[in-house]
C-alpha cells in the first residue's frame, strides 16, 4: 500500500494559492495518530483548538481509514488514511509534509507503543511525543507498556497527560509536610488513593516512592530506607482520569486530600497529633487541549516524571509478581 | 533503570529542600504561611489591584493555604461586613470565570478580618497584634506577618511608628516584612526622612519597596534577554548602540487621582521610579548571580554612573508638558486644569522627558531618552534600543533609506520583543525595506503572564527581594531627577497647556528627541 504524497502536496499548494496564504506561519507540525474513531473525533476537536492558538501544520494519521483517503482542509490541516500504511511510508509522509525548520510533535493515541513499529518509526523525527495512558486504558496496561518501552529508550522526549494531571495533587500532598510536619514522612505507614483510573494513582504513588526512596517489597507494600513498611491501596472510584481522594497515615496522624464532587476544589484535612483546620486548594482542570499544550511546552523533559514513571513501573511489576 | 533502587531526583538544595516532596515541583506554590495586613484596605488600590491579585493567587493555588488577610483602615466595617465588601469588589473586578463562589471563596472569606482603626491610635495597633496572634493560633499563620502600606504616603511614618509602639515590628518567632507602595517620598529630602523612619524600625532585608512595573513579565525578561543569550551582549554597548529610549505613555488622564497627581506630576509619578528602574535593568553590568542583592547592586552601580543634569543644562536635557483639551479615540476629553481636584492654574507637568548619559565604559556617549506622559494617543510602554547605522552603503536603490536596526522590548499593552531589520523587497530591483521579527508572550509560551501584583505579593511572602527596589537605588534615582525637579518647580510654565490630549506631546520634547531615530 502507498500514499500519494505528491497529490497531497499539490492539494496543499492549491489550497495555499486559493486562500491567498503568502507564507507559512506554522510554529510546529502536530502529527496525530489514532486507531479508534471515537478517540479520533475527540482528538480532532482538541487539536483544532490547540492549532488555533499556536499556528501549526496538523497531519492527522487516521488508522481507521483506508490509505486511499486523503484531504487537505484550509492551509495547514492534512488528513491521511493510514490503516494499511507501513511504518516507513508513514515516516516518509510526515517528512514530506511537515513544516521544515519547525519542531514535530507526535500525539500517539493508540495502544501498542512497545510493539507497533509505526510508533517507533514516527518517533524518529519527533521532538516531542505526547501520550495519554489513562485515555487508552483505565487499568494499568498502557502505563506498563510505556514503562517497558522507556526502559529501552530512556532518552525519548515523551510526556504523559495522565502524569500532567497530577500537579494540584502533588502540591496538596506536599503541603501536608511543609515545616515541622516533614518528620511525619519517615513515619508514614499507609497510603490510600481513590481514583477513576489506575495510571494517575500509580503515578502519584510512584512520585511519592521516588521522592521518599520507597521500594516495593510485596504487592501493595513499600518499604522506606529505614525498613518501615508502607501499605498502599488503589481503589477505583469516581470518574476516569480523576483522583478523588488521597489519604496518608502515620502512626500519629492522618492526612487527607479530597476533591469535591465538581472536581474544582481539594479539601485538605489533618487529624491526630498534627491536627490542622481545613484548607482548600483549587484544582485547575485545564482540559485536554491545555494539557497537550503543557506537554509540548514543558512536559517532555521532566526528571520528576521520569523518576515517578520508573517507580510506578516497579510497583506494577511487583504487584504482578 | 537499575532493579534494586527506584529512581530519585536529586534534591534541589534550595530553601524548600527540607520537604523532599517539594523538590522538582513547579515553584509556583508559596509555602510560607502568613497573615498579611493591608493598611488602607478600604482604598482604591486594595479593591482594584491587591484584593483581586490575592484571590487570583488563591485560585491559581499559589497563595499559601495557611493565609490570613487583615484589613486595617478608617472606614467602619466589621469582620462580616468587610468580607461582604471584599466579595462585592471581587465580583466587580474579577473576570466572570473567577468570581468568588463555592468552598474556595468560603475558605478565603473566613480568613479575612478587619480592624476599623485610627492610624494615630496605638490601641488599634494593639488590637491588630491580638488579631495576628489569634490568626497564628487558629489559622496556622505561624507568626509570619506581612504589613502592606497601601495608604496615602503621608500616613506611612505614622503607621510605622505605631507598629513599633505596639511591639509589632518583631513580635513573634516568625518573620516580619513591610511592603511600601510608591511613591517613596516626594523628593530627595522627604524620601530620606521616610527612609529614616522605616529603618529605625525595620532592617533593609525586611523592607519591600514596591514598583509594580518590575513585576511585569517583560521587565523580568530583560535580564533573560541580555544574559541568557549570546547574540545581544556583545553589541550591548557604545560601539553598536546609538541610543536607548524608554517610553511609558498613557492615553488616560488623571482620572480620580487629580488631588494626588497635582502634587506629584509625571517626573515623580513615573520617571523617578518606573522608568529609571527600566533604565537600570537595560544598562546594568552582568550580576555575578541571580541573588536579589547581586542584581540590585548592579542596578545601583549603573544609576551611580548617571550624572544628574546640572541646573543650567536642565532645559537642554529635559522637556515638560501639560495636556490641554483634545480627543482620544475620537471622543473629546478635557484639559488637565479642568480635571477634578486639579488647580485651575496648575504648573504640574503631565508629560516629562529627559535625556541622560551613563558615564561608564560601556555606555559613554549613548543618550538614554526617558519619556512618560498622560493623554498621549495610546497606552504603550516599551524600551527601544536603536543600533548605529551601517558604516558604508553599497547596496540598494539610493532613493531607499536604510534604517538602523531597532530592538523593541514591549512591556504593555503587548508583551513581547520585536526586532527591526532591513530586507530586500522581492523583485529585480535592489529595493530595501524595513521588516520585523516579532515575539509575543501570549503565543510564544501559550500562557498569559500573571498580573504584576500577583508576582510581587508572592515574592514578598516568599522573601525574595529581587523585584523590589533597594534604598540606595531609590535615593540615587531621586538624586538624578532632583535638579530637573528643582528647576521645573521654580519656573512657572506660561505655555501650559502645551500639548493637546491625543497628540504626541509638546514641541519641546520633539526637539529633545531630534537625534533619535525610531519609527
Amino acid at each position: 500500500m502507498s500514499l500519494d504524497i505528491a497529490s497531497v502536496q499539490d492539494q496543499l499548494a492549491r489550497s495555499y494559492r486559493e486562500r491567498g496564504c503568502d507564507a507559512n506561519v506554522a510554529t510546529m507540525t502536530i502529527v496525530v495518530f489514532f486507531d479508534n474513531p471515537a478517540i479520533g473525533e475527540l482528538a480532532r476537536e482538541r487539536i483544532h483548538r490547540l492549532s488555533s492558538k499556536h499556528p501549526s501544520r496538523v497531519i492527522v494519521l487516521d488508522a481507521t481509514a483506508p490509505d486511499s483517503v486523503h484531504r487537505v482542509d484550509g492551509c495547514d490541516w492534512i488528513e491521511l488514511g493510514a490503516r494499511e500504511i507501513g511504518p516507513e511510508m508513514l515516516r516518509a509522509a510526515v517528512a514530506a509534509l511537515r513544516v521544515t525548520e519547525a519542531p514535530v510533535v507526535l500525539l500517539w493515541i493508540a495502544p501498542g507503543i512497545g510493539t507497533d513499529p509505526r510508533f517507533e518509526s514516527l518517533c524518529e523525527d519527533a521532538q516531542t511525543i505526547v501520550y495519554n495512558s489513562s485515555l487508552l486504558d483505565s487499568g494499568h496496561g498502557a502505563l506498563r507498556e510505556l514503562v517497558c518501552y522507556l526502559d529501552e529508550r530512556r532518552d525519548l522526549p515523551i510526556a504523559d497527560i495522565a502524569y500532567l494531571r497530577l500537579a494540584p495533587w502533588q502540591e496538596c500532598v506536599a503541603i501536608f509536610f511543609d515545616g515541622d510536619a516533614v518528620g511525619e514522612l519517615a513515619d508514614l505507614e499507609r497510603v490510600e488513593i481513590a481514583c477513576g483510573s489506575e495510571p494517575e494513582a500509580l503515578y502519584l504513588l510512584g512520585w511519592l516512592a521516588s521522592r521518599l526512596q520507597w521500594t516495593p517489597s510485596a504487592p501493595e507494600v513499600l518499604v522506606n530506607p529505614q525498613g518501615k513498611e508502607i501499605v498502599f491501596s488503589i481503589d477505583r472510584q469516581g470518574e476516569p482520569r480523576r483522583i478523588a481522594r488521597v489519604a496518608l497515615s502515620s502512626s500519629h496522624s492522618t492526612f487527607v486530600a479530597e476533591a469535591d464532587a465538581s472536581q474544582e476544589t481539594i479539601l485538605l484535612s489533618v487529624s491526630g497529633s498534627r491536627e490542622h483546620g481545613p484548607r482548600y486548594r483549587a484544582i485547575e482542570n485545564p482540559g485536554i487541549a491545555a494539557l497537550v499544550e503543557r506537554a509540548i511546552l514543558w512536559g517532555h523533559n521532566d526528571r520528576l516524571f521520569a523518576a515517578s514513571l520508573a517507580a510506578a513501573g516497579k510497583i506494577i511489576a511487583r504487584g504482578e509478581g | 533503570m537499575a532493579d534494586d533502587a527506584i529512581a530519585t531526583v536529586t534534591p534541589a538544595g534550595d530553601g524548600a529542600a527540607s520537604n523532599p516532596l517539594r523538590e522538582g515541583l513547579p515553584a509556583d506554590q508559596i509555602t510560607n504561611p502568613c497573615s498579611a495586613v493591608f493598611f488602607g484596605a478600604s482604598g482604591d488600590l486594595f479593591k482594584r489591584m491587591l484584593l483581586p491579585a490575592l484571590y487570583s493567587m488563591r485560585l491559581r493555588g499559589t497563595l499559601p493555604t495557611d493565609f490570613a488577610l487583615v484589613g486595617f483602615a478608617r472606614r467602619d466595617y466589621t469582620d462580616e461586613s468587610f468580607r461582604e465588601y471584599c466579595r462585592q469588589q471581587l465580583d466587580l473586578f474579577m473576570p466572570a470565570e473567577k468570581k468568588p463562589q463555592g468552598a474556595l471563596w468560603d475558605d478565603f472569606a473566613r480568613r479575612i478580618s478587619y480592624i476599623a482603626a485610627d492610624f494615630n491610635n496605638t490601641k488599634h495597633f494593639v488590637d491588630l497584634k491580638n488579631r495576628l496572634a489569634q490568626n497564628d493560633r487558629e489559622l496556622g499563620t505561624c507568626g509570619n506577618h506581612l504589613f502592606y502600606l497601601s495608604t496615602p504616603p503621608p500616613v506611612f511614618p505614622v503607621i510605622i511608628k505605631h507598629l513599633k509602639e505596639a511591639g509589632l515590628e518583631r513580635d513573634s518567632e516568625g518573620w516580619t516584612r513591610i511592603v511600601v507602595e510608591k511613591p517613596f517620598g516626594t523628593d530627595l529630602a522627604s524620601a530620606r526622612t521616610l527612609q529614616r523612619a522605616i529603618e529605625a524600625v525595620f532592617p533593609e532585608n525586611e523592607i519591600y519597596r514596591i514598583d509594580h512595573y518590575l513585576g511585569k513579565e517583560p521587565v523580568q525578561d530583560i535580564i533573560a534577554l541580555r544574559f541568557a543569550n549570546t547574540i545581544f551582549e556583545p553589541i550591548w554597548n557604545r560601539n553598536y548602540v546609538a541610543s536607548v529610549q524608554i517610553t511609558s505613555a498613557e492615553s488616560l488622564g488623571v482620572e480620580e487621582r487629580g488631588g494626588y497627581y497635582d502634587h506629584a506630576g509625571a517626573l515623580r509619578d513615573m520617571i523617578q521610579n518606573h522608568v529609571i528602574n527600566l533604565l537600570a535593568l537595560v544598562a546594568m553590568e552582568p550580576p555575578i548571580s541571580s541573588d536579589a542583592d547581586d542584581i540590585r547592586s548592579e542596578k545601583y552601580k549603573v544609576l551611580s554612573a548617571i550624572a544628574p543634569p546640572p541646573h543650567e543644562d536642565v532645559w537642554a536635557m529635559s522637556a515638560r508638558g501639560q495636556y490641554g483639551a483634545g480627543s482620544i479615540d475620537g471622543r473629546p476629553v478635557k484639559a488637565y486644569r479642568q480635571e477634578a481636584d486639579v488647580a485651575p492654574d496648575s504648573n504640574t507637568e503631565t508629560f516629562a522627558a529627559a535625556k541622560l548619559y551613563i558615564e561608564n565604559w560601556r555606555w559613554a556617549g549613548v543618550p538614554f531618552y526617558l519619556r512618560s506622559g498622560k493623554r498621549l494617543p495610546r497606552k504603550v510602554s516599551e524600551i527601544a534600543v536603536t543600533f548605529k547605522p551601517i558604516p558604508h552603503r553599497f547596496y540598494g536603490d539610493t532613493t531607499d533609506s536604510i534604517e538602523p536596526n531597532v530592538l523593541v522590548i514591549k512591556i504593555e499593552p503587548d508583551e513581547g520583543i520585536s526586532m527591526r531589520f532591513e530586507a530586500k523587497v522581492p523583485g529585480p530591483k535592489e529595493h530595501i525595506r524595513s521588516v520585523y521579527m516579532d515575539f509575543s508572550y501570549g503565543t510564544g509560551f501559550g500562557v498569559q503572564s500573571p498580573p504584576a501584583y500577583e508576582r510581587l505579593i508572592g515574592d514578598a511572602i516568599a522573601g525574595d527581594q529581587t523585584l523590589f527596589t533597594r534604598w540606595d537605588a531609590v535615593e540615587r534615582a531621586w538624586e538624578i531627577v532632583t535638579p530637573i525637579l528643582e528647576v521645573w518647580q521654580n519656573t512657572k510654565d506660561f505655555s501650559f497647556p502645551n500639548y493637546a490630549a491625543g497628540s504626541q506631546g509638546p514641541e519641546s520634547a520633539k526637539k529633545l528627541f531630534a537625534d533619535w531615530r525610531h519609527l
